[in-house]
């Protein structure tokens, strides 16, 4: 089981919902980028980003720092890992049961035919 | 009129669905999911083993059982029959609950639906046997459909051309 906040792991599945932020957070694994290269792409307006760079902030997905009076923003993976992780768990649940059973049923078999 | 802005339409559900074909003969699959003690040879992911303290294979009846993880933790499921047609239908409604029975939450995403519509079918397909596994959430606010909709379809769906750039930077970080 992977272990994080539940209230955490809300805020980022929240973030991750929208499929903007999903876009910025492809681009910010390319590399750090300001505001306004986040913004470019999208042909969306400076104080739109910020909005969504707000949330996915808040999720603790991106961390952003002042350099002046440019904002450069990172991409942090390892809130974004654990959700993904959390994603892919009941997926898991069934995919390993299934595994088993199969294994199961095969050896079941095996005795049979001896 | 639009109910576009109606406060009490809900959010669809996007069914979490999983499929397999089991090289075994219908019959002895559906043993395998109906006898305790076949059950817990297979069920639950590597490393864990089950307990099911209770069957009761029939609609309205419960199967109720603790699933042991390998550090040692259990975590207590509920099922609850809707429909039994044996070798074809198994219909229940799966939730977590605390050893007496009653239902609980997830125990790590509070907004995780209650209930969730189990529909498993098994379709015989000559020696082997064909199993569909369906899941919806079942009486959930809007809230608990948006958490279950984002839990299956966050990693498939949704993500641009570059999601694999993603999974690299953040294997690496």
């Amino acid at each position: 089981m992977v272990k994080c906040s539940p209230r955490l792991l809300n805020r980022t599945f929240a973030a991750l919902a929208d499929p903007t932020r999903r876009r910025i957070l492809e681009h910010l694994a390319q590399g750090d980028r300001c505001v306004t290269d986040l913004a470019r792409p999208y042909s969306m307006s400076l104080p739109a980003v910020s909005k969504h760079l707000r949330v996915l902030e808040y999720a603790g997905l991106i961390r952003r720092r002042r350099r002046g009076r440019v904002h450069s923003l990172k991409l942090e993976a390892r809130p974004m890992r654990q959700a993904l992780a959390w994603i892919e768990e009941y997926r898991k649940f069934w995919e390993e049961s299934f595994d088993r059973l199969d294994q199961y049923l095969k050896q079941l078999q095996a005795k049979e035919k001896k | 009129m639009s109910t576009q802005n109606n406060p009490t339409e809900k959010i669809a559900a996007q069914p979490f669905m999983i499929t397999r074909e089991f090289p075994a003969p219908r019959e002895l699959v559906w043993k395998a999911w109906t006898e305790p003690e076949r059950m817990r040879q297979w069920f639950g992911p590597k490393g864990f083993t089950g307990t099911t303290v209770k069957l009761d294979l029939r609609p309205g009846g419960m199967l109720h059982s603790c699933l042991r993880s390998p550090d040692g933790k259990g975590m207590w499921g509920k099922w609850i029959f809707r429909e039994v047609r044996p070798q074809e239908l198994l219909v229940w409604v799966h939730s977590f609950s605390d050893k007496d029975g009653g239902i609980t939450r997830h125990p790590l995403s509070p907004t995780w639906p209650l209930e969730l519509l189990t529909e498993t079918t098994f379709v015989e397909r000559g020696a082997k046997t064909m199993v569909t596994l369906k899941w919806t959430p079942l009486n959930a606010t809007d809230e608990e459909i948006k958490t279950f909709n984002n839990a299956h379809q966050g990693m498939t769906q949704g993500w641009g051309g570059t999601f694999e750039q993603l999974a690299e930077y953040l294997a690496k970080n």
